[in-house]
């Protein structure tokens, strides 16, 4: 199976140029990006690694790429994913959030259930071992 | 919802054929250096060599543009370069402007100037150096990464200090990175050499050096007049002669800074003719609130040591 | 204080028994200045033959706070001039010959704090229903910030939406389960599956779903609730279903939001004509539970849509970011329901903006500082497709849940494949725009390439791409750019 969190999960893998233009459009918003990883995709996983701090100031995707290929050499078959950070006033959150590195094989999620009265069923979402 | 309009390096670049003849001077109007070139004579005085080494510079720019545009060269050139001389010889304002030129030859992408210190490179503990110089380095990417009296970086004498590991940093980025940024080491010359000889490294990767050489007594003067003519002031002739004096003074001091020293004089002048005419009360006009008189001059402790008074 | 200094009226005329006009009772006053504690509202009335329009606005003022039809003398009990609405300006409305724009302010005293339905009850109880006026409608509306805060606003709003969808840089993707009717509860889930795994964030239940003999309520959630954590794992993604509530009684909708929340959906739904006691009611429960709250605009139609009278939906939408609701459909501008782009656009604005400043093209009278209340997700829903998704993008931006109904489940190749199709031109749009390509140019053809990879995709520009609803709205903003606006 193939995740489909972040903003651009049903795209084909997207290359390192269009990588780089995303970047260029967070930081032209005056957005922080940063570089998040994990071996645990499960949804309710928010926090995953942070792979440094947010890059604040920056004025050219060069320096989040280089990060990245750092990232994706030690970690490569884990999940990468860039966020973009605004601080402005009412919004101080992630403005765009996409996946840009994932192991070869995507073992996916079991559901389990468990019966309770009156046909409710208690649900957790479990992660496949690879 | 603002959107760019500029062309992402994600967008399609069609293919395009390889043309037989450019236009050199239609290259050269059309990346308008030619007015940047023209603000740096405007705005600084004197410096002539570096004027002559920055047209040099410029022109092998272009001509290494249209060489890659022809197909006669593929790699990026290397553009790091060191600025060599004493302080206040307008290495950092040259630095500003080179930026601007390798921005608008299309050599860096954003054109941005980010200048640091040792203190902003290395860290005060193990594994504080490299995120340190890293993010310094990310900062500066698709712009030029200024680098002020680039010899501290280097201690000798400390074999355990934490310079070496910005040193390995730097060169690593300014070899493989080279489209991405452009490095500018500044500081005063013999030091350099020194700085250059133990560290072969950066000789090897530096490609243009500019010597920044003292300014004249005539040409500081000028930048006296011109410095005070920007605020609003202006000197009166007794003022003139002692500014003259001052700047003949200031230089057998051993921590003359060239324009840096002038400007602080300026500034010092500019309170003491305050204090003067706050002194003297009664009503003053706007050539009064203008003029900075010798006084303002003659009182600097430059000038009494000198005159032994 | 006298009699002659509370009012600026003769107070042998003014308080003699008998029938005075409005303007005279002293509900004009066109040297008034509102005050910034003022709630203001603009009408656009339409006065009958022969009745004066600055008397008809004194009579809509006066109708909507302190007057009744003749003079009573226990006023004079009371500080009544600051009771007294004032309309204050009268400006004929641009290309519409008998109707007029007027303007009035009242008093903050005259509203009790954190309550719609008193305002309602204040500004529309009367006047609509007023003889004189052949027609009126309330166009915009200004509050206070003492009576914003009065108002604890969306339970949830965008921002924090987003962090507990974990869904970022991207519209939003929905699909409302059709046939609205005469589905069985399993059939009606296998809908929420296919919608969700096939790529949708939501799936939702449609107005007048409720608890009918062909589907009760609580088979609808067991079902609903199954398919969404089973495209929830199938995903790795965060999935919701807009569980309806809307009941006959506040004790019903209260069980069912119970029960929704039992079995861990992250969003229910109410329609709006549950009332705005409701609302209020059911916004406090979501705030309480940490639920995202869906508001379906059912109805509203019968009092937004026509010019001449009624209430403008952009008011609707202030009443309703106040009330608190998360989610509020506010129209496409390109589909099938009514909405002029423009003055759509103004309804997003007053959904997502922080302060909102005067907008005339979009409708918008009067600047509003939300006064850092949340800001509300607006729903585009009604007849869009793929196809479209270059204009919905560039009308309303990211911020927003798209919700192709038809265009996802009666997608030739089944739901799934139109769930995919949605979300492709959804992702490939995105992601062109933010690379800096002009989408309103470029966009068919962006579409066309992704199709080139994308069979759902292709399949369905197929089936919709030439499908337009070119009608000329009937709720334009009437504006000249020269109007002056206080």
């Amino acid at each position: 199976m193939k995740i489909t969190q972040g903003a651009f999960s049903f795209l084909p893998e997207l290359t390192d140029a269009q990588i780089a233009a995303q970047v260029e459009y967070a930081l032209g918003q005056g957005w922080a990006v940063s570089i998040e990883v994990t071996d645990d995709p499960h949804p309710r996983n928010c926090y995953w690694e942070m792979w440094g701090m947010p890059m604040f100031g920056l004025k050219d995707a060069a320096g989040v790429m280089t990060e990245l290929k750092a990232a994706r050499a030690t970690r490569p078959q884990s999940y990468i994913r860039l966020n973009a950070f605004d601080s402005t006033r009412g919004w101080e959150t992630i403005r765009l959030s996409f996946i840009v590195n994932r192991p070869d094989v995507e073992p996916g999620f079991h559901l389990d259930r468990v019966e309770e009265q009156g046909r409710v069923q208690r649900y957790a979402i479990r992660r496949k071992s690879a | 919802m603002t959107t760019l309009d500029t062309t992402m390096p994600g967008a399609a670049t069609p293919e395009t054929a390889v043309p037989a003849k450019l236009d050199l001077a239609a290259m050269y109007r059309e990346s308008e250096i030619g007015p940047l070139l023209a603000e740096l004579d405007r705005d600084l005085i004197g410096l002539q060599p570096v004027k002559n080494r920055i047209r040099e510079i410029a022109a092998y720019l272009l001509v290494t543009k249209a060489r890659r545009e022809l197909g006669l060269e593929a790699s990026t050139p290397t553009l790091h370069m060191a600025f060599t001389g004493n302080p206040g010889t307008g290495k950092t304002t040259v630095a500003l402007r080179m930026a601007g030129i390798l921005h608008r030859l299309g050599y860096v992408r954003k054109g941005h100037l980010v200048s640091v210190t040792r203190d902003d490179l290395v860290g005060q503990y193990i594994g504080h150096t490299a995120p340190k110089t890293k993010e310094v380095l990310k900062r500066a990417m698709g712009g030029v990464l200024f680098i002020d009296e680039a010899y501290y970086l280097y201690r000798p004498e400390n074999e355990k200090d934490y310079g070496q590991e910005a040193i390995e940093i730097l060169l690593q980025v300014m070899e493989n990175q080279r489209d991405d940024l452009v490095v500018i080491l500044a500081g005063y010359a013999d030091r350099m050499q020194t700085f250059f000889s133990a560290n072969p490294g950066f000789r090897s990767r530096i490609a243009h050096h500019i010597d920044f050489p003292d300014y004249s007594d005539d040409e500081l003067f000028h930048i006296a007049e011109l410095i005070a003519e920007k605020e609003g002031y202006r000197f009166d002739e007794g003022a003139k002669a002692a500014m003259r004096d001052y700047i003949i003074a200031r230089r057998s001091q051993s921590d003359f800074a060239n324009a840096r020293s002038i400007r602080n004089a300026f500034d010092r002048a500019r309170l003491r003719q305050a204090i003067r005419l706050f002194d003297a009360g009664g009503t003053v006009d706007a050539d009064a609130l203008s003029t900075i008189t010798a006084e303002e001059i003659r009182s600097s402790r430059v000038l009494s040591v000198a005159t032994g008074k | 204080m006298t009699v002659q200094e509370k009012t600026p009226i003769d107070p042998k005329k003014r308080y003699s028994a008998g029938v005075l006009k409005y303007a005279q009772m002293g509900y004009w006053d066109g040297d008034y200045v509102p005050k910034d504690t003022d709630i203001l509202a603009l009408f656009r009335i339409t006065p009958q033959e022969g009745v004066d329009p600055i008397e008809a606005a004194a009579a809509v003022a006066g109708e909507s706070s302190t007057a009744t039809w003749t003079v009573v003398w226990t006023d004079l009990l009371t500080a009544c001039d600051s009771y007294r609405a004032k309309a204050y300006k009268v400006e004929p409305v641009p290309g519409q010959p008998g109707q007029y724009f007027c303007w009035v302010a009242y008093d903050i005293i005259l509203f009790e704090e954190g309550s719609i339905v008193n305002l309602a009850a204040s500004i529309i109880g009367n006047v609509f229903s007023f003889k004189p006026l052949k027609a009126a409608r309330l166009e915009d509306m200004r509050f206070p910030p003492a009576y914003i805060k009065a108002f604890k606003g969306p339970p949830t709003g965008i921002v924090v939406e987003r962090e507990r969808l974990e869904k970022y840089g991207r519209p939003l993707l929905g699909a409302t389960i059709k046939p609205k009717l005469g589905l069985s509860g399993k059939n009606y889930g296998r809908v929420v599956y296919e919608g969700l795994t096939g790529g949708l964030d939501f799936t939702k239940d449609d107005e007048n779903i409720n608890s009918q003999p062909f589907m009760h309520w609580r088979d609808r959630f067991l079902y609903c609730m199954e398919g969404v954590m089973k495209a929830t794992a199938d995903t790795g993604e965060v999935k919701g279903h807009y569980l309806n509530i809307t009941a006959g009684t506040m004790e019903e909708m209260y069980r069912r939001a119970d029960f929704a929340k039992q079995l861990g959906s992250v969003v229910i739904m109410v329609d709006l004509v549950i009332g705005w006691t409701a609302i209020q009611s059911i916004a406090e429960w979501c705030r309480a539970n940490d639920m995202i709250l869906h508001m379906h605009r059912a109805g509203h139609g019968t009092y937004t849509r026509q010019k001449n009278h009624g209430i403008s939906f952009r008011v609707i939408t202030k009443w309703l970011r106040l009330a608190g609701v998360d989610h509020l459909h506010t129209g496409t501008a390109v589909g099938k329901l009514e909405g002029d782009p423009m003055t759509v656009q103004g309804y997003y604005n007053v959904c997502r903006e922080t302060k909102n400043e005067v907008d005339l093209p979009r409708g918008i009278f009067f600047e509003q500082d939300w006064c850092d209340i949340r800001k509300v997700m607006p729903v585009a829903s009604g007849g869009i497709h793929a196809g479209q998704m270059h204009q919905l993008l560039h009308l309303f931006g990211d911020d927003v849940v798209m919700q192709f109904g038809g265009g996802t489940i009666g997608h030739p190749m089944g739901i799934q494949a139109g769930a995919v199709a949605n979300r492709v031109a959804m992702e490939t749009m995105v992601l062109a725009r933010n690379e800096g390509r002009d989408i309103m140019a470029e966009g068919p053809e962006i579409l066309r390439n992704a199709a080139k990879w994308c069979k759902p995709l292709e399949a369905a520009l197929a089936t919709w791409g030439a499908v337009t609803f070119d009608y000329a709205s009937t709720d334009t903003s009437d504006f000249v750019p020269t109007a002056s606006v206080s």
